[in-house]
Order: C-alpha cells, then sequence, then structure tokens
C-alpha cells in the first residue's frame, strides 16, 4: 500500500477526477443522454467482488452522482441496466424480466469478467452463461473486479460529463 | 286528477305488497315491481304537477285512520323529495328483476320492498302528525325486513338489524315527542294548525321542539354520533334496498328536519342552526374519514352516505345562519346548494350501492381485499361505479361537483356578517369541506382502484361474471342521469328553486340561467358545466391532435405497449402481492391515528426446532366504529348490567310481589295525601 493511496483515502480524503483525455466512444450518444444517466443494478450470481467496487464508485471518494450517473431503486427509473456476475440458472427469468419493465430506449452495461465470459466460474452447473448469453449487452466494463476509477470513466463516457 | 294520483301511489303500492306476498315464486316479482312502477309513476306525476303549477295537491279523509284521519298534502317541497325517490325507486326496482334470485325473491321481502318505496313516496305527503308518524314507522319497519332479508345466512344482518331497530325507534320516539309536544301548544294536528301557531310559541318550547326533532331525523340521516346503525344496516341490507335506503331514506330524515325547522317552526334563532351546522361538519368529517378507512365496499359507501348529509347539513345549517342574520339571497343559495346536493347523491348513492350489490351478487364478498380486476369481468358495472365515484368525489362534468361547487359559492359569499359567531363557524365549516373533499376522494380512489382495476385477490372475483340485464340497466340509468345533471342542472333547478321557495323562510330567487350557464343572483357566481365538460374534451382531443401530428413517425399514439407488473423480476407473480384496500388506506389511518384508534395486532409464531425461523406471521387490524366501541358498547354493557340486577326484583315469590305493591300504595297514599 502506497503512501500516496494512504494520503489520499485516509489523512486527506479528496474525490478523485481525472481528466477524460480519450474518453471511450459511447454506444449511447452523450445528447439522448442529456449528461444524465440512471442505473438499475442485478447481481446475476456475482461473487460480490464488483459490488464492493460499485459501491466505492458511488461512494463519497469517487462519487459518480457528480457526473450525471444515480442508482436507482426500480427497473421502471432507470436508463441503464447494469449486470455483475455470470448469469446463474436461478437469475435468467429474472435478469430478462428486469430489461423487459425497463423503458425504451434502454442500454445494458456489464461488470467486471464473470458478466464477460463467466470467468472462474466457467462451466459451473449452476451458470447458465455470459450476460450477452442471456440479453444484448451495448457497454461493457472489463476488471475482475473492475477498479472504480474505471467504472466512473466508462460511466462519465455514456454522459459525457 | 291530482287527487288520483295520490291514490293511486297508496293503492298501487299497497296492492304490490298484496301481490308479492300471495302471487307464486315465478310472478311475484314482476307484478310487484309493474305496481311500484306504477305508484312511483303516479308520484311523479302529481309532484311534477305540483311543481309546475305551485298548487299543493291536499286530500283528507278519515275512512283510513280512526279518530284522526288521514291529511295528504303535497307543496313544492314535498313534490321534490317524491321525485327523487321516485328517480332512485324506479331504477332499483328495475335492478330487483335482476337481483331476485340472490334471495330477494321470498314473499316477505317482496312484499315489504313496494310497502317501502310507497311509505317513502307518501311521507312527503303527509300533513298531519299521525298521518306522518303512521307513514314514518311503515317506512322503519318495512326497511327494517329488508335488512333481515339475509338474515338466515348472516349473523351479521341479524344485529345489523337490531343496531337499525333500536336507532330508528329511538328516533322515532324523538320524533312523536316533537310532533306532540308541537300539536298540544297549538291545538290540532294537522300541519296548517301547526303552522299556524307554532310561531307564538315561547322560545324556549321551540328549542326544545327543534333540538328533539333534530335528534330524531338526524338519527334517520345517519348524522354523527346518531348514524352507529347506518353503516351495519346498509351494508347488510340486500343491493336494491340498500340504494333505496341510502338513495331515498336517509333524504327523509334532512326532509324532516326542513319540515320541523323551516315549514312548521318558520326558522329560528342563529344556535339552532349553529347545532345543525356543527352536526353537518362532524358527520362530514367522521363520515369521509371512516369511508377513507373502511375495507368493505357497502360499509364505505355507507359511511360516504354520512359524509354527504353532512355536506347537506352543513348547507341548511348555512341557510338558516344567513336567514337568522337577514342575509336572504345568499340563505336561499344555501338552501337550494342543500337540496340540489341532495338530490345529486340521491342519484349517484342509488347507481354506487347498485353496483356495489351487483358485484356483492357475483362474487359473493364485499371485502375489497378479496376483489379486484371486475372491470374486465363487469364492465357495465364497473363504469357505473367509476362515474358513481366520480360524482361523489366532485369531479365536474358529473353531478356531484355543481352542488358543491354552490354550497362554497354560498358560503364563501356568506361570510360577511356582523355576527362573529356566524362567521366563524362558517369558516370551520368552508375547512372541514375542503378536508372532507380529499378525504372522499381518497376513499372513492381506494374503491375503484383496489375493487375494479388490478387484478383479483380471489377465485371467486375472478371468475365474476356481468350482472343481469335489467340490474345492468338500473344502476346504468342511475349513471347516465349523473351526467346528464352534472351537464345540465337546469333541467332541476327551477324545481328545486321552487322547492327551497315553499320551505319557509327563504323566498329570493337565487340562481337563474338558460341551459348553458348558472348565474347567481346578488353574487358574481357563473358555472357553464356543460361548457366546462365541452372544454374539457376539447383539450383532451387538442392533446391527442398534437401527439398524433409530432409522434407520427417514431411511435403510434396512445401507444398500446402492454407489460406484465413489475414484480421485483419474480418468476411467479400472485395478485396477493398488488396493493390492498387496508394497505392503500394505512398512512391515512396512521395520520387519524388518534381519532379513530384502530386495533391492531401482530402475531408471529416460530417453528418449534428454532426460534430464529418464523413459521408465520398474522397481522390483524380492525377498525370499528369508534364511537360504537367507546360510546354505544359501554352503554349497552351498563343497561344490560342494571337489567341484570333489576331481575333480583322478580324471583318468583308471589309474597314478594303483594308486598311491593303494598309498598307502592302506601308511597302513593303518601305522597298524594
Amino acid at each position: 500500500m502506497s503512501f500516496r493511496f494512504l494520503y489520499q483515502t485516509v489523512v486527506h480524503p479528496r474525490k478523485v477526477v481525472k481528466d477524460l483525455g480519450d474518453a471511450p466512444t459511447p454506444q449511447y450518444t452523450a445528447a439522448t443522454l442529456h449528461g444524465s444517466l440512471q442505473i438499475r443494478h442485478v447481481d446475476a450470481g456475482s461473487c460480490n467482488g464488483c459490488e464492493l467496487e460499485v459501491t466505492s464508485a458511488f461512494a463519497p471518494v469517487y462519487d459518480a452522482e457528480r457526473f450525471g450517473v444515480r442508482l436507482v431503486a426500480s427497473p421502471r427509473h432507470a436508463d441503464a441496466l447494469l449486470v455483475t456476475g455470470p448469469v446463474t440458472k436461478n437469475m435468467v427469468e429474472p435478469l430478462r424480466k428486469t430489461l423487459e419493465a425497463m423503458p425504451e430506449p434502454r442500454l445494458v452495461i456489464s461488470l467486471g469478467d464473470c458478466a464477460h465470459n463467466c470467468g472462474i466460474f466457467n462451466g459451473a452447473y449452476g451458470v447458465e452463461g455470459s450476460v450477452s448469453d442471456v440479453v444484448n449487452v451495448d457497454v461493457h466494463i472489463a476488471g475482475c473486479p473492475p477498479r472504480p476509477e474505471v467504472i466512473v470513466e466508462t460511466l462519465r463516457g455514456l454522459t459525457g460529463r | 286528477m291530482n287527487v288520483v294520483y295520490v291514490v293511486t301511489v297508496g293503492l298501487a303500492g299497497l296492492i304490490a305488497a298484496i301481490l308479492g306476498g300471495a302471487l307464486p315464486l315465478a310472478s311475484r316479482v314482476g307484478a310487484a315491481v309493474a305496481l311500484t312502477w306504477l305508484s312511483c309513476g303516479a308520484g311523479i306525476a302529481a309532484a311534477v304537477s305540483v311543481l309546475s303549477s305551485g298548487h299543493v295537491i291536499s286530500l283528507s279523509t278519515t275512512a283510513i285512520l280512526p279518530l284522526t284521519g288521514v291529511t295528504l298534502v303535497l307543496n313544492p317541497l314535498g313534490a321534490l323529495f317524491v321525485i327523487s325517490i321516485s328517480v332512485v325507486a324506479l331504477a332499483s326496482t328495475l335492478y330487483w328483476l335482476g337481483y331476485a334470485s340472490h334471495g330477494l325473491d321470498t314473499r316477505s321481502a317482496s312484499s315489504a320492498l313496494p310497502l317501502f318505496v310507497t311509505s317513502m313516496l307518501l311521507v312527503p305527503f303527509a300533513a298531519s302528525v299521525a298521518t306522518f308518524l303512521v307513514l314514518w314507522e311503515m317506512m322503519a319497519l318495512t326497511s327494517l325486513v329488508l335488512v333481515l332479508t339475509d338474515q338466515s345466512r348472516r349473523e351479521a344482518a341479524r344485529s345489523a338489524a337490531q343496531w337499525y331497530a333500536v336507532m330508528t325507534h329511538a328516533g322515532a320516539a324523538a320524533i312523536l315527542l316533537a310532533l306532540i309536544l308541537l300539536s298540544a301548544h297549538s291545538g290540532g294536528q294537522t300541519f296548517a294548525d301547526i303552522e299556524a301557531h307554532a310561531r307564538h310559541l315561547s322560545g324556549a318550547v321551540r328549542g326544545t321542539i327543534f333540538v328533539l326533532a333534530l335528534l330524531g331525523f338526524g338519527s334517520k340521516a345517519g348524522a354523527v354520533p346518531l348514524h352507529v346503525w347506518l353503516p351495519k344496516a346498509h351494508a347488510e341490507a340486500p343491493g336494491p334496498a340498500s340504494a333505496l335506503m341510502s338513495g331515498a331514506m336517509v333524504n327523509l330524515g334532512i326532509y324532516g328536519i326542513i319540515l320541523v325547522g323551516n315549514e312548521l317552526l318558520g326558522g329560528g334563532p342563529v344556535w339552532w342552526w349553529l347545532l345543525v351546522s356543527l352536526l353537518g361538519v362532524v358527520s362530514a368529517l367522521y363520515g369521509a374519514l371512516y369511508a377513507a378507512t373502511s375495507s368493505d365496499l357497502k360499509r364505505l359507501l355507507a359511511y360516504s352516505t354520512t359524509d354527504n348529509m353532512g355536506l347537506v347539513l352543513i348547507a341548511l345549517g348555512a341557510s338558516g345562519l344567513f336567514g337568522a342574520v337577514g342575509r336572504p339571497t345568499t340563505a336561499a343559495i344555501a338552501m337550494v346548494a342543500a337540496l340540489l346536493l341532495l338530490i345529486n347523491h340521491s342519484v349517484f348513492k342509488g347507481a354506487l350501492f347498485l353496483a356495489a350489490g351487483a358485484v356483492q351478487a357475483a362474487t359473493g364478498t364485499r371485502d375489497l381485499d378479496r376483489l379486484g380486476g371486475l372491470m374486465r369481468r363487469m364492465p357495465v358495472t364497473g363504469v357505473v361505479f367509476f362515474v358513481g365515484a366520480l360524482s361523489v368525489a366532485a369531479l365536474p362534468p358529473f353531478n356531484g361537483f355543481v352542488g358543491e361547487w354552490l354550497l362554497f359559492q354560498g358560503l364563501l359569499h356568506g361570510l360577511p356578517t356582523s355576527n362573529t359567531s356566524v362567521v366563524i363557524s362558517v369558516a370551520v365549516a368552508v375547512a372541514a369541506l375542503a378536508l372532507t373533499g380529499g378525504l372522499t376522494v381518497a376513499a372513492f380512489v381506494k374503491a375503484t382502484g383496489i375493487g375494479f382495476l388490478g387484478r383479483a385477490r380471489s377465485i371467486e372475483a375472478a371468475e365474476a361474471h356481468e350482472a343481469a340485464i335489467t340490474m345492468r340497466l338500473g344502476a346504468a340509468a342511475l349513471a347516465t342521469l349523473c351526467l346528464v345533471l352534472g351537464l345540465v342542472p337546469m333541467l332541476v333547478l327551477p324545481a328545486i328553486e321552487r322547492a327551497a321557495a315553499s320551505a319557509g323562510r327563504v323566498s329570493a330567487t337565487s340562481a337563474t340561467g338558460g341551459w348553458i350557464s348558472l348565474h347567481l343572483l346578488g353574487l358574481r357566481g357563473v358555472l357553464a358545466p356543460s361548457l366546462l365538460a365541452g372544454g374539457l374534451a376539447i383539450a383532451v382531443l387538442v392533446v391527442i391532435v398534437i401527439r398524433r401530428l409530432t409522434h407520427r413517425r417514431s411511435h403510434a399514439w396512445p401507444a398500446v405497449n402492454p407489460v406484465e407488473p413489475w414484480g421485483s423480476g419474480r418468476k411467479l407473480q400472485t395478485a396477493r402481492m398488488q396493493y390492498t384496500a387496508t394497505s392503500f388506506a394505512e398512512p391515512l389511518q396512521r395520520v387519524f391515528d388518534d381519532v379513530i384508534r384502530p386495533s391492531r395486532d401482530l402475531d408471529v409464531s416460530h417453528f418449534v426446532e428454532s426460534r430464529y425461523y418464523i413459521e408465520r406471521i398474522a397481522y390483524h387490524t380492525s377498525n370499528d366504529d369508534v364511537l360504537e366501541r367507546h360510546f354505544y358498547r359501554p352503554f349497552i354493557a351498563s343497561v344490560r348490567w342494571w337489567g341484570q340486577r333489576a331481575r333480583r326484583l322478580q324471583n318468583g315469590s308471589v309474597h314478594r310481589y303483594l308486598a311491593f305493591g303494598f309498598v307502592a300504595l302506601v308511597i302513593v297514599l303518601v305522597v298524594v295525601a
């Protein structure tokens, strides 16, 4: 653990803002989102590592809400669905239903390596497949788990803020 | 000719009752309905002739009631009530044809229902104390028989009938006392004699008479705190009977108050009308609050009746107040508002009770928590209920709106007077009206939303079938009338004006207008209900057109995109996951916790193996009437206690009884000496 990290998180906590530089090309144009993205998160079978990082991304240090991103409590309120983990057999139907419950136009973001290719759960008896096997994925955030900076950066790419 | 109408009302009703009791099952309801229609038709004909010509109909005979004779006089006020009762009765009896097979085709019911209608029709005709009391009692007894219709199947009906019998007879006793006092002080028992002498009575006697009459008639109108019978009896009475009781019989309670207060006594001091307004404010708030928290469909409607009668009493009280402080124009407006509210209430509450009766007939339950999704299964009944709910919530373009608008106009414009108590009470009444309006909307959003929308909460509701054609016709007729009276209140307004003028004190014309708009004389109030409705329709059309033009390419509009209700992504969704009537009312109940004091009970039972695992959770809540719980039940218990004490006096010993007689004799002798 570096001194700088300790300094930044404990001694002098400061919100992390990075210059975006070359932002990832948004699938969803920033114009249609108007700088605001409401996200419904579904855990399709994650080990909860990704959840910790999502929590961190929305916690005071990284504070993704500054950039117009919010986690909401119902798919009815959401623009985007954030899916973590491989999709377990029991979560196939709820995942589909959650997506159906969302108003259009809508966006699916898969988060973490397991969501992409099932990771270490690949081939496990309870796993149906990756997120893209069940629903169409628009944006992927890689990492096991992805760092909060990466999450925030991708989301900023979507909101354009 | 007019006398023929009056005789027809009575005779047709009587023959209907006899045929209903005598004919075999196949034909008795049909015959009774046909003759009741004849009776109602004659009543309407008589009333229309009185209202259009302004001449009263009178008929007097000594052939029927020995010693006193029968005196029947129909004045414009009575005529208005006859019309409102007839309209509800016509629709309800038509409905009865279809409803009869649900236990309302017995001899007793087929005989009692026509007799009930006829006695209600004749009460406004009564013009002597004896005639009035006989007809009043007949109305009470026949409706009691109707409340008891389902008593073999439901214990609750028996208990409701007991409450009804006691309360209505306590009320009748108060009315009896008031009328006897009146006739004793005026040396005659016809209303004409009384009217001539009543003005010369002392203030104390007049006050006593008015309070007694207010209590007696108030209990019939369901005014709080004399309302306890109403949510029980109106809920337990079968469909057509409950529509008649709530749509027509309660009106006669108000009629009685106007009769004694305005006609016989010719108006009174400010405190009488403050008392009436107070009764009205309490009834309106209490009724609306309980309607908003009830989960029994018909109990909700019954409490809403109490609420509406409260509004009428407020208007009546305001009219008396303005009359007493010398503002005849505002007094006239308030009186017209009272009568219009009453007529509107008859129509929409009749429709609502008929629809609720159809729901009960189709599903066997009145519990909103077990209904749901009925709009799809019973579209006509659902629409009727919806229209009734909009009317009762006083939304344009339905009739409830016009009445409440008039009441608000009367109250708000009546404010500047020199009498402080009048100003304060009117301001309080306006505030109470606003709260009542809000609570009523909550109650009917609940009744319609939980009962008719969403998904069925029980198998019975899921398999409900639309009511018989006559039931639908009867209910739909009243619903149509809600819309017609809302669009063209001028249809009835001249009649109401005339009736209000005949009700004693108020003689000024208050509102005029052509077919389109309604102008209040002396105030700057103008209302054009049909233009309002037209504007509403045009606004909706404009929105539709604009949406179509702008969204032509991307989406058709209104877009039909059926989606499953969101249930947290569960695979299996049940109807139990919906809001229930109880849960919908829960926040409101919590706000008014101190007033209605509901009892709540949470039972959690654990598994025997481990108390960390819950086997079942049971939540009980009941919101019995708080007045019943904290006033009537203790009173009944104490009466019962004294009754038990009194039994000790009777131990069967003849010697003791002789001793009682001897002691009593001695006491009497001592007192007399």
